[in-house]
């Protein structure tokens, strides 16, 4: 039964846009086909029975995708199920040929099936579910016609409304889940006294009670629903009499047995639905559009429903599910002859609209009859839930004062909804003729009248004999809703004179006599609309939001250096938070001494870092000391025992400051000079105390015994790395996985480059490069690139005893080469050499790679090493290790990706002249 | 020892390699090696998640040695569930490049490969150094993808994001080589047994290296206030590399979740005490930026902020279902944001001038198709039911219920949400509502809808599914707070007999 | 005055004149603080091995050696890594700026040729 409103949403949602008859005949039947599964579950609801089905769904406490039909949930599923058939039937008919009719009735049946979904869910999760569904539905619908501006509004405004009571409901929910121990309705509703004493009760009720306010537009959250009116009218009769609306009050009626009763829940419910009750049945009167009047009709009527729910008494429940009922029959039969009046007038004002009466008797006949129950005339549906609400106004029994006011806000609101029914009837089939139609009213199609006349029959016969027409399904429902035993009550129109029909009588003549008051008197149609507050604050508050978000994000957005700083300065205040948290610091170990030459050389470094900050404006003096400071860095290297280091941090130093020139012909010689101190100063700081925090930590962890694990590479290198200078063999065999991903980034990089700088030519150089090369550069050049390839391959073989291995003398290669370059320029030196450096880079990756999938071979994980040793003229003893294919993967990789990145920015344009040659 | 763990790495790394060699003189076959090589990639992913699941770490030793000389990769429920994810996005993005984005520059076949080798590296690496390195490799590839096609507001974007990350990466060297000179070891599992050892002098020393690593991880999950990067430069990447970029940010995530489980303890140390306000403070943001954002794409980029503010949130209340639930989330959030990043492109070519521009443009050609795909991912994106970031939410505020932080989490939660809906539905009634002028706009191409339809239908899926997908997460996460089992397994392994040295 | 307070202190030096160069709003002195900042890590990650002057890591022969005779060789492979890895990054970030500066006209970080950078 769930599940056809969605298949069939589906269906008529592929149906090409034209098939109107379609669509309307495949919604249609599916309202109706779902409706007689529901109702062939009658017999053993009726029978006591509440019917369930399940199947295992989200791993929380009784959180299954699991239904349960009860009274409550039948009684509302009817109302879904019948009214959606009439407004299927009836929107047929009202539909402009222009719409897109598929996807208006598949949006309403999707709505249909989450409005189904809530009131069959067995269990609160499940119900947030559909619930938020419904929100996401009735968004599509209002915003039907999405070419009018105040549909897109209307549709969002109450997305954003009924969305934050759908957010508020979800927490609501699970806070009650946790208090009663499970999510499932069964449990829930058992739990009462466990709930009620838990602290999570109160936050509990509130958020509960802001979803159900929100989406039954309980004030202050009134003010979507009237802007809701901008839907097409068969949505509004079918969301704003029997469901969407109708969802809140559901939920309260749901969860009475297990929320209801305590002092908090009389105080908000009961207070909510009086205030909106009175404001929304006042407003209702000074509106001059017909859907607008019946919009805040509807939204007091849901006011009287929450209050009687709030009272805390049986009989007052009782009474509201009857007028859960009555509410939708006649407010549908409403909104549906309002609709057929726009439709045949061309206009929803009532100022222009009067005297239909003569135009469409029958219609109007009807609408006068609906109207009539609305405001609770005798023989109709409407009186009877009015007199039981007055009749439980008059014991309320909590406290005096109340017990006086009550009443009189009863009958109050009472006179008020006479008003604006007499307003709807007088104003709009009487008073005189009709002013400046676009057209001239006449009866519908007969069909398109048909469902309101089932409607208005329904409201004539639950008047006429109650007892008999809805009798056991409102037994039924109630009894769902109090969990327990019925009250005594009867269903007759004639109680005897009593109070509630004093108070009828006299709400009866106050609200004629205020309405022909208002009409003679204060001229109601010369006046304008009352001016709604909630809009203007919703918006003013999503605008304050959108500005305030807009600030701050452009504020904080964007620059690189403010997002360097915070990075920094997250980093240093979270290291020194840390370290001052967990205390511990430096245990002053004997460091050893240095020595005046160690500290002369420091301090050149030092001096090269200070001139390099200095001069860094002119850049391309800046690469001098830059690469002086490489210079010391490397002698510290060696000084401290790591010539592999020494070597490569030169080899990296001499490319990356050639690199560096070479970019400079293409950027600007200097930087300009910063404007103001602040910025500079501030930098500074942050950068003297990043630098001494780094400083602090290097210190506190060199002056501590090591306690590394680094024995085992000492220890294995020679017997089972087969290498004797370890650095290297750690490089290739040890941690071979962290190369293989280091010439990965590499040769990533290169390709990154060439990428970026293919087919790119830009303008002249920005500096001009000088002189033209002697003699002699050329004929060393040309004599380097052998002996550099010989020392290069020198290198190779010996790596893995003594320093050197493949990435150091594929440096070297490149080097060689690149010192031709610079000789020769690069058409040259490429026409000759031709490298192919993809090929290098793709070639090395794969040969390091292939080395690794050798091991598997022979049944060793990935990367393992298997080697001999052969002893080599001249070179000495050389491994013949798998490693050394790896290596010279790393070599290959190294040698195309530099001269692939050099080339690239090389080639953009000679920065020295090529020779003709 | 089982050879499948090194295949999510090695499979890419040929692959790539091979895409190097012929890429520019054969372009058609490139796309057939990449789009085999990722099919291969998703289904090795999808054998190491039944791998997993039987909830063994296995572990690969390479080269052979002994445990923590050498470097290890592990294979646990979390790691598996990162590469199936990878996969899954890879495959999405990499079909929607076919479209004509892989040719507007040159490589992009080898760079996504070695991307996916990246991410495959930092998702099973046991090592602290090696994972550095497999950061280094994936964000190298990314720079390569993000710099694909080049403009000036993508280079722009680029040096931003190469300078940030580099500057993460001194960090990260300084933090990791920090531990070593402290506890003598980079091996994670064997890091956690030494750090736990350590003498109360040096305490502070290693929670320092902790919150550099923090700060490391951070960035690249775009945690505030090192957030501010990623709207932009997603917005700036091309629609299939922002979509891939979905899963970078969650590596960050990834790491959070691994080292400061595994070597700090769960809710223990320094960084510990951070996740949940910064995650919380990063969500109010995101939601704030959201609203404020001028086009879909700069929105996507936020929800991805959002996400991982929620995510470090669940990771801050250290709780396995919190983890669990998190965990949950993260798979559903990767997909739509990809889908997103995605569908803005399509829908932005359809407004021709207009673009996925936040403001009134021209109708769409499609709007049935792109709307109601926009529609589901933004219900999910959204958190709205009927889609996973409800159940993810849903399962994230109700672990927390049983902490003291609940009130913070739910107020922060909810009311972002609520922004994030409005951002959404102000979003949607702009693109495919208010309309001006007629359709511009050609046909939606397959290779462009379809990816998005198959990730939106996989986050659906995880509800369907929700049981046994929530269970794969909390079993994950249970894994993940209880170390034991993966400091023995990774310590606990043989190498496998060799003969001795000739 | 310890060799390893000197250490430490180049080291600092070195960091804070880099992070003060990263923080300059123009491309290329971008590049060069990164290129500062890297030496100051790499000597950090070193330091990490402690220090031992004259005693290179290489098993020649006779007993293994042991961290009591010659220098951590851990560290050294790690510096090794990283030196090549920020190599291959300092040239892409140089094409970046250079090829940034040629679409945007101005080598200000952040595009905007107002000279003063952003954050401020």
């Amino acid at each position: 039964m769930l599940a056809l409103p969605f298949l069939g949403s589906l269906g008529v949602a592929a149906l090409p846009r034209g098939a109107r008859a379609a669509a309307a005949w495949l919604a249609g039947a599916v309202a109706l086909a779902a409706a007689a599964i529901l109702l062939a579950h009658a017999p053993d609801v009726f029978a006591g029975g509440v019917g369930r089905w399940a199947l295992p769904w989200l791993p929380l406490p009784g959180a299954d995708f699991g239904l349960r039909l009860d009274g409550l949930a039948f009684l509302f599923a009817l109302l879904v199920l019948g009214i959606g058939a009439l407004v299927v039937l009836y929107a047929a008919y009202y539909l402009d040929p222009a719409d897109p009719a598929p996807r208006f009735y598949a949006f309403l049946l999707a709505f249909m099936g989450a409005m189904l979904g809530v009131v069959l869910a067995d269990n609160l999760i499940l119900l947030v579910v559909f619930w938020e569904l419904t929100s996401l539905a009735s968004f599509l619908l209002i915003g039907y016609w999405k070419d009018r501006a105040e549909a897109r509004q209307g549709a969002r405004m109450a997305l954003a409304v009924t969305g934050l009571g759908g957010l508020a409901l979800l927490g609501g929910v699970l806070l009650l889940g946790q208090a009663a121990g499970s999510f499932k309705l069964d449990v829930v509703l058992a739990a009462r006294e466990a709930v009620q004493a838990s602290p999570l009760y109160l936050p509990a009720l509130l958020l509960i009670l802001l979803g159900a306010f929100t989406k039954s537009a309980q004030f202050p959250f009134h003010f979507w629903l009237p802007h809701a009116m901008a839907a097409p009218t068969p949505v509004s009769a079918y969301l704003h009499s029997a469901t969407m609306v109708k969802a809140g009050v559901f939920l309260l009626a749901r969860l009475y047995p297990v929320l209801a009763g305590s002092e908090a829940w009389f105080i908000a419910v009961s207070a909510t639905g009086v205030l909106t009750l009175l404001i929304a049945a006042f407003l209702a009167v000074f509106q001059h559009d017909l859907k607008g009047l019946l919009a805040y009709s509807t939204i007091s009527h849901l006011g009287l429903i929450t209050l009687l729910f709030g009272l805390n008494t049986p009989l007052a429940a009782v009474a509201a599910t009857f007028h859960i009922l009555n509410h939708a029959t006649f407010k549908a039969s409403l909104f549906m002859a309002a609709g057929i009046i726009d439709h045949e007038c061309g206009t929803r004002d009532m100022r222009r609209i009067n005297g239909l009466w003569k135009y469409m008797p029958w219609t109007s006949a009807l609408g006068i009859a609906a109207a009539a129950a609305m405001a609770g005339v005798p023989l109709l549906n409407g009186f009877l839930s009015k007199e039981m609400f007055f009749a439980e106004s008059l014991r309320v029994g909590q406290h005096p004062v109340l017990d006086t006011l009550t009443p009189l806000a009863a009958t109050l609101a009472g006179a008020f909804g006479v008003a604006y029914s007499m307003r709807f009837v007088h104003d709009v089939f009487f008073n005189g003729e009709p002013h400046n139609l676009p057209r001239t009213p006449h009866e519908p199609p007969r069909w398109m009248r048909l469902p309101v006349e089932l409607l208005v029959l329904i409201c004539i016969g639950v008047g006429i004999v109650p007892a008999l027409a809805v009798g056991p399904i409102l037994a039924l429902a109630a009894g769902a809703v109090l969990g327990g035993p019925l009250p005594e009550y009867s269903l007759a129109i004639w109680h005897g004179l009593n109070w509630p029909l004093a108070m009828s009588l006299a709400a009866t003549a106050l609200g004629v006599a205020f309405y022909f008051a208002l009409q003679k008197l204060y001229g109601l149609h010369d006046r304008a609309h009352f001016h709604r507050g909630g809009k203007e604050i919703f918006d003013w508050i999503v605008a304050a939001a959108r500005s305030g978000a807009d600030r701050l994000t452009r504020y904080t957005g964007g620059g690189l250096q403010w997002m360097l700083l915070l990075t920094l300065l997250a980093a240093l205040g979270l290291g020194v938070w840390a370290f001052l948290a967990f205390g511990g610091g430096p245990a002053p170990g004997p460091g050893r001494p240095a020595t005046p030459a160690e500290i002369a050389v420091a301090l050149l470094g030092a001096a090269a870092v200070a001139a390099t900050v200095v001069l860094h404006r002119r850049r391309f003096l800046a690469l001098l000391p830059l690469g002086l400071a490489g210079l010391v860095v490397s002698l510290a290297f060696v000084w401290f025992s790591a010539p592999d280091l020494a070597l490569t941090q030169l080899l990296v130093e001499f490319v990356t400051v050639i690199l560096m020139m070479l970019a400079l012909h293409w950027l600007p010689g200097e930087s300009p000079p910063e404007p103001g101190i602040a910025r500079r100063l501030r930098d500074g700081l942050v950068a003297v105390a990043a630098g001494a925090g780094i400083a602090a930590a290097a210190y506190a962890v060199m002056v501590r015994p090591s306690p590394s694990y680094a024995d085992f590479f000492l220890r294995e290198s020679v017997p089972r790395g087969g290498g004797s200078n370890v650095v290297n063999v750690i490089i290739v065999d040890f941690r071979g996985f962290d190369t293989l991903g280091e010439i990965a980034v590499l040769g990533i990089a290169a390709l990154a480059i060439h990428a970026l700088l293919a087919g790119f030519r830009p303008a002249a150089p920005a500096a001009a490069p000088g002189g033209r090369r002697s003699e002699m550069l050329r004929t060393v050049a040309a004599l380097l690139l052998p002996i550099a390839t010989l020392v290069a391959v020198f290198l190779f073989l010996r790596g893995h005893n003594l320093p050197g291995g493949g990435f150091i003398a594929g440096l070297v290669f490149a080097v060689a080469v690149l010192v031709l370059y610079v000789a020769r320029g690069w058409r040259w030196t490429e026409a000759r050499l031709a490298l192919r450096y993809e090929a290098w880079i793709g070639l090395g990756l794969l040969a390091a790679g292939f080395t690794g999938i050798g091991s598997l071979f022979v049944g060793h994980p990935f990367l393992t090493s298997a080697f001999g040793h052969p002893v080599l003229p001249a070179v000495g003893e050389v491994p013949i290790a798998s490693a050394m294919f790896f290596d010279l993967g790393v070599f290959m990789t190294v040698v195309g990706a530099t001269l692939m990145a050099l080339s690239a920015i090389g080639r953009l344009g000679p920065p020295v002249k090529d020779d003709e040659l | 020892m089982n050879h499948w763990l090194i295949a999510p790495i090695v499979l890419p790394l040929l692959a790539g390699a091979v895409l190097t060699l012929v890429e520019g003189r054969a372009p058609r076959l490139a796309r057939w090696v990449s789009l085999l090589a990722t099919l291969g990639f998703l289904a090795v992913a999808a054998r190491l998640v039944g791998l997993a699941a039987s909830g063994e770490v296995s572990v690969y030793l390479l080269g052979n040695w002994q445990p923590p000389f050498g470097i290890v990769l592990a294979l646990d429920r979390l790691s598996a569930l990162m590469l199936l994810l990878t996969g899954a996005v890879a495959l999405a993005a990499l079909i929607h490049a076919l479209g004509g984005w892989d040719r507007r520059g040159a490589h992009f076949h080898a760079l996504f490969q070695y991307q996916l080798m990246g991410l495959a590296g930092a998702f099973l690496t046991a090592d602290l150094f090696n994972l550095f390195v497999f950061f280094e490799v994936l964000l190298a590839a990314s720079y390569g993808l993000l710099l694909h096609g080049a403009g000036p507001e993508r280079l722009r974007a680029s040096f931003h994001y190469v300078v940030l990350n580099l500057t993460a990466s001194a960090l990260f060297l300084i933090g990791v080589s920090l531990l070593y000179g402290l506890a003598g070891t980079l091996n994670l599992a064997d890091l956690a047994v030494k750090l736990a050892r350590l003498p109360a002098g040096d305490a502070g020393l290693a929670q320092v290296a902790g919150v550099l690593l923090l700060v490391v991880f951070g960035l690249k999950a775009a945690i505030l206030p090192l957030h501010l990067w990623l709207p932009g430069t997603y917005a700036a990447a091309p629609a299939p590399v922002a979509a891939l970029f979905a899963i970078m940010t969650k590596v960050g995530i990834y790491a959070i979740a691994r080292v400061f489980t595994l070597v700090f303890g769960a809710g223990e140390g320094a960084a510990a005490q951070v996740l949940l306000p910064a995650g919380l403070a990063t969500l109010a943001a995101a939601s704030l930026g959201a609203l404020a954002a001028g086009s879909l794409r700069v929105l996507a980029g936020w929800l991805v902020v959002a996400s991982a503010g929620t995510l470090l949130a669940a990771l801050g209340l250290a709780g396995a279902a919190s983890l669990g639930a998190a965990l949950y989330y993260l798979i559903h959030s990767t997909l739509i944001a990809a889908a997103l990043f995605l569908l803005a492109e399509a829908i932005g070519r359809q407004r021709g001038a207009a673009g996925d521009a936040l403001a009134p443009g021209p109708a769409l050609a499609r709007p049935a198709l792109l709307g109601a795909l926009f529609f589901a991912a933004a219900a999910a994106a959204g958190g709205l039911p009927p889609l996973a970031g409800f159940v993810g939410k849903l399962a994230i505020l109700d672990s927390a219920l049983g902490t003291p932080a609940w009130p913070w989490l739910f107020g922060v939660v909810l009311v972002s949400g609520l922004l994030v809906l409005v951002a959404l539905s102000r979003a949607g009634s702009l693109l495919f509502w208010k309309s001006e002028g007629s359709a511009s706009g050609a046909a939606v191409p397959a290779g462009e809808w379809l990816p998005v339809a198959a990730l939106l239908a996989a986050g659906f899926a995880t509800v369907l599914f929700a049981g046994p997908v929530l269970g794969y997460a909390r079993a994950a996460a249970g894994q993940l707070v209880e170390r034991g089992g993966y400091v023995e397994s990774v310590l606990g392994a043989r190498p496998v007999e060799r003969e001795p040295a000739r | 005055m310890s060799l390893e307070l000197l250490l430490a202190l180049g080291i600092g030096l070195l960091a804070a004149a880099g992070i003060y160069l990263l923080l300059r709003p123009r491309t290329f002195d971008t590049v060069l603080g990164l290129s500062l900042l890297s030496y100051a890590v790499n000597l950090f990650i070193f330091a990490m091995g402690r220090l031992r002057v004259g005693a290179p890591p290489i098993a020649a022969g006779g007993a293994p050696p042991t961290l009591a005779t010659v220098a951590d060789p851990l560290p050294q492979a790690l510096v090794l890594t990283a030196i090549v890895i920020s190599f291959g990054m300092t040239a892409l970030l140089l094409v970046i700026a250079l090829r940034g500066r040629h679409e945007s006209g101005t080598d200000q970080v952040d595009g905007r040729d107002d000279g003063r950078g952003s954050g401020a």
